[in-house]
C-alpha cells in the first residue's frame, strides 16, 4: 500500500474548487462576479469538480507495487502527460500555487463592486456618446423554454416584469415599451431600467421634457463641465469582465459637491445636448439625494425570446 | 536540499500574499495613500476570478470531452474519418468545428487530444479556429448585439469560416507533425482497449480529464490573470485614440479583441458599443479575431505547442484576418 501525496493535493485542490464554487452561491457573493442567469453553468462546474474529486479520491492510495498501474488495468498510458507520479520539484510546487490562488481569493478576498476607476477604463462617459446608435442591451435566448424562474423573484419590482421575470417574446417586449412611453413619469427599477435606456436613447424626441427618475453612480470625466456628472450603471452580459456602462449625463449646480462613485437617486427632466459632436439626451435635475449602494448594483439584460 | 529551502521560501511568499490581498479591505479604510493601490488590486481580483468563473464550465466540459476522445477513440477511427488530401481535410475539420458548440478556453485540451490521436495539424487548427466562432449562440447574440441586424451576423460567420479554412490550409502548407513542445511529444498507443469494461473506460476518461485539468488549470489562470490586469489598468481610451483611419482601426479592434480576451458569446455586446467610434470592418475584425485568438488562449497554446508554432500560428490568423477585412472594406461597406 502506497500513499500519493501529489493525489492527495490534486484531490484536495479539486475538492476546494468545488468548495469555493459552492461557497459564493451560498454567500449570494456570486452575483457579484456574473449575470445571475448563468448560474446554472456555474453550478455544473461545482458539481463537476465535486465528481472530479470523487474519481481523484481513488488514486491517494494505491495498492499494487507498479506505480504506474495502466498495464493491467488497460489504462491508457501517454507520457505526454503529468499523471502526478513523477518527482515534486520546484516547477511543479509553482504550478500547484498558482492552480491555489484562485481558490484563496475566491474564499479570502472579498468581491469587488467594479466602481468609476474601471468605468474609466471601459471607455467611460465617452461610450456613451453613441448608444444611441443600436440597441446592444437587450439578451437573448435560444430556446422557448424558460431557464430562469426564481432568479429574479427575490427583488420586488415592476408587477409587469416580475410576470414576465426578465423574459418575454419580442412582440411583448414591443408592447411593453409602447406602454412605458405613454406614460408622463419614467420611474426606472432595476427590472425596466434597460428597456428606458434603449428607448430613449432611440427615439429621443418622444421623451423630451418627459419626468425621470433613476438611480445610479456618479461618474466624472475630464472634460466635463463642473456641473456635469453622469447618472451610471455597469450592464453585465455575462461576468463583470465585460461590463459596459450605461447611463445619462445630468446637469445640475449641485455637482462639484459629489465625488465619483457616490450613489445618488435623482427625479429630473429629459431633455437634449450635445457632447463632442453628439447629440445625446441629458437631464435636469429637479431634486435628488443621496443613497447607500443597492444590494444588486449591476443591471443585466433582459432576455428576448425568439421565436422562429 | 537547496531546492526544499527555495520551495519553502516561494511558498511562504505566496501564503504572505494571500494575506496582503485579504487585509486589502482593512487598508481601503485606514490608508488613504495604499487607497487608489488596494482599490485597484480586488477590482483586479473581481475581474480575473469572473473571468475563470466564466470559463470553468466551458474548461471542464472541455478537460471531460478530450479524455472522452483520449479512451474512447482509437487511431483507427481518426484515420477513417480525416480525408488524406489536405483540402478535404482542412474544409472537413471546418465544417465539424462550425457544428461544435464550444468555447475559445475549452478547445485548446480538446485540440491537443486529437493531435495525440493523429488528427493532421491543419485539420485541428481549423477545427480551432471554427468552433468557438461559429455556433448557434455567437450567431443569435451577434444578431441581436448588433440591433437585430443579420448582416453583422452572418458577415461574422461567413467571412469568419473562409478565413478559418485559409488559415488551416497555409498551416498545411507550412508546418508539418504535431508541432507539440518537446516535453510533450506523443507516442503511440498500444493498449487493446477491447478488453476493458465501459466502467473502467469511463473511471478512465475523468482520470484524464483532471490530468488535463492540472496541465492546462494553471495556463488558464495565467491567461485569465493577465487578461483582467489589462481591464485594470490599461485604458481602452487610450487605445482609441491611436485608431485614426480605416488601416489603424482595423488594428486597434483586432488589438482590443486579443488583451480583452472575452467569451466569444458575449463579445457581439461589447463590439457593439464601439460602433460609432471604429467603422463596421474594424468591428468585424474584433468579432472575428477575437474568438480564435486572445491572450487567455495563447497563454493556453503554448502549454501545448512549440513557441515558434504559437507565434508564426498568431501571426499568420493576424495578418489573414487584417488583411481579408482590409480588403472587404472596400468592396463591400
Amino acid at each position: 500500500m502506497k500513499f500519493h501525496v501529489q493525489q492527495a493535493l490534486r484531490a484536495f485542490m479539486l475538492l476546494s474548487f468545488s468548495a469555493m464554487i459552492a461557497n459564493l452561491h451560498w454567500t449570494g457573493e456570486l452575483t457579484k462576479f456574473i449575470n445571475p442567469k448563468y448560474e446554472g453553468l456555474s453550478k455544473t462546474a461545482a458539481i463537476l469538480f465535486f465528481i472530479l474529486f470523487l474519481v481523484q479520491v481513488t488514486r491517494i492510495i494505491s495498492f499494487s507495487k507498479v506505480p504506474h498501474s495502466c498495464d493491467q488495468t488497460g489504462q491508457a498510458c501517454c507520457s505526454h502527460h503529468d499523471h502526478g507520479h513523477t518527482a515534486f520539484t520546484r516547477k511543479k510546487m509553482i504550478a500547484y500555487l498558482i492552480i491555489m490562488t484562485p481558490i484563496m481569493t475566491g474564499f479570502f478576498v472579498p468581491a469587488k463592486i467594479l466602481d468609476a476607476s474601471i468605468a474609466d477604463k471601459k471607455g467611460g462617459a465617452f461610450i456613451l456618446t453613441q448608444q444611441n446608435q443600436s440597441s446592444k442591451i437587450e439578451d437573448y435566448l435560444t430556446s422557448n423554454e424558460t431557464i430562469d424562474e426564481n432568479i429574479y423573484d427575490e427583488h420586488e419590482a415592476d408587477p409587469r416584469l416580475t410576470e414576465e421575470k426578465q423574459e418575454m417574446t419580442k412582440k411583448q417586449y414591443e408592447q411593453l415599451k409602447q406602454q412605458l412611453s405613454q406614460q408622463s413619469m419614467l420611474k426606472m427599477t432595476d427590472e425596466d431600467y434597460t428597456i428606458y435606456y434603449e428607448e430613449i436613447n432611440q427615439n429621443l424626441a418622444n421623451y423630451l421634457g418627459k419626468k425621470i427618475q433613476l438611480k445610479g453612480f456618479v461618474l466624472k470625466e475630464e472634460n466635463f463641465t463642473e456641473k456635469q456628472l453622469v447618472i451610471s450603471r455597469f450592464l453585465i452580459t455575462h461576468c463583470v469582465a465585460d461590463a459596459s456602462i450605461v447611463g445619462f449625463l445630468t446637469e445640475f449646480s449641485d455637482a462639484p459637491t459629489l465625488t465619483e462613485d457616490t450613489w445618488i437617486e435623482v427625479v429630473g427632466t429629459i431633455s437634449q445636448t450635445t457632447y463632442e459632436g453628439a447629440s445625446l439626451p441629458v437631464i435636469h435635475i429637479d431634486d435628488w439625494v443621496t443613497i447607500e449602494q443597492p444590494e444588486s448594483p449591476y443591471l443585466y439584460p433582459i432576455n428576448i425570446r425568439m421565436s422562429f | 536540499m537547496e531546492r526544499l529551502h527555495f520551495s519553502k521560501y516561494v511558498l511562504n511568499f505566496w501564503l504572505l500574499f494571500i494575506l496582503f490581498l485579504g487585509m486589502l479591505q482593512l487598508l481601503l479604510f485606514n490608508v488613504s495613500a495604499l487607497n487608489d493601490l488596494s482599490s485597484s488590486l480586488l477590482n483586479l481580483n473581481t475581474i480575473f476570478l469572473s473571468i475563470l468563473i466564466e470559463a470553468l464550465p466551458f474548461v471542464l466540459i472541455g478537460i471531460l470531452i478530450a479524455g472522452f476522445i483520449q479512451i474512447f477513440i482509437t487511431e483507427e477511427h481518426i484515420q477513417r474519418w480525416i480525408p488524406r488530401n489536405p483540402v478535404m481535410a482542412v474544409i472537413m475539420s471546418c465544417l465539424v468545428g462550425a457544428l461544435f458548440p464550444a468555447c475559445e478556453c475549452g478547445i485548446v485540451p480538446i485540440v491537443r487530444r486529437l493531435i495525440v490521436k493523429g488528427v493532421p495539424i491543419h485539420a485541428a487548427i481549423g477545427f480551432m479556429l471554427t468552433g468557438p466562432l461559429i455556433n448557434p449562440v455567437v450567431i443569435l447574440s451577434t444578431y441581436m448585439a448588433f440591433g437585430n441586424d443579420l448582416r453583422i451576423a452572418s458577415l461574422r460567420m461567413l467571412v469568419g469560416f473562409v478565413i478559418a479554412i485559409v488559415v488551416a490550409l497555409l498551416i498545411s502548407l507550412f508546418f508539418k507533425g504535431s508541432q507539440f513542445k518537446s516535453s510533450l511529444q506523443p507516442y503511440s498507443l498500444t493498449i487493446p482497449s477491447q478488453q476493458t469494461s465501459f466502467f473502467t473506460k469511463l473511471l478512465n476518461m475523468v482520470k484524464h480529464a483532471i490530468d488535463e485539468f492540472f496541465d492546462m488549470g494553471k495556463y488558464l489562470i495565467i491567461g485569465a490573470f493577465l487578461a483582467a490586469f489589462v481591464q485594470t489598468y490599461i485604458s481602452t481610451k487610450t487605445l482609441v485614440a491611436i485608431g485614426e483611419g480605416e488601416p489603424s482601426s482595423i488594428l486597434v479592434m483586432m488589438g482590443l479583441a486579443f488583451i480583452l480576451s472575452l467569451c466569444s458569446e458575449a463579445d457581439a455586446f461589447i463590439g457593439a458599443s464601439f460602433s460609432a467610434i471604429f467603422s463596421t470592418p474594424s468591428i468585424l475584425a474584433f468579432l472575428i479575431f477575437g474568438p480564435m485568438i486572445d491572450l487567455k488562449n495563447t497563454i493556453m497554446l503554448m502549454s501545448v505547442f512549440r513557441l515558434k508554432f504559437v507565434f508564426w500560428f498568431i501571426a499568420l490568423v493576424a495578418t489573414v484576418v487584417y488583411i481579408s477585412i482590409w480588403i472587404l472594406s472596400a468592396y463591400l461597406f
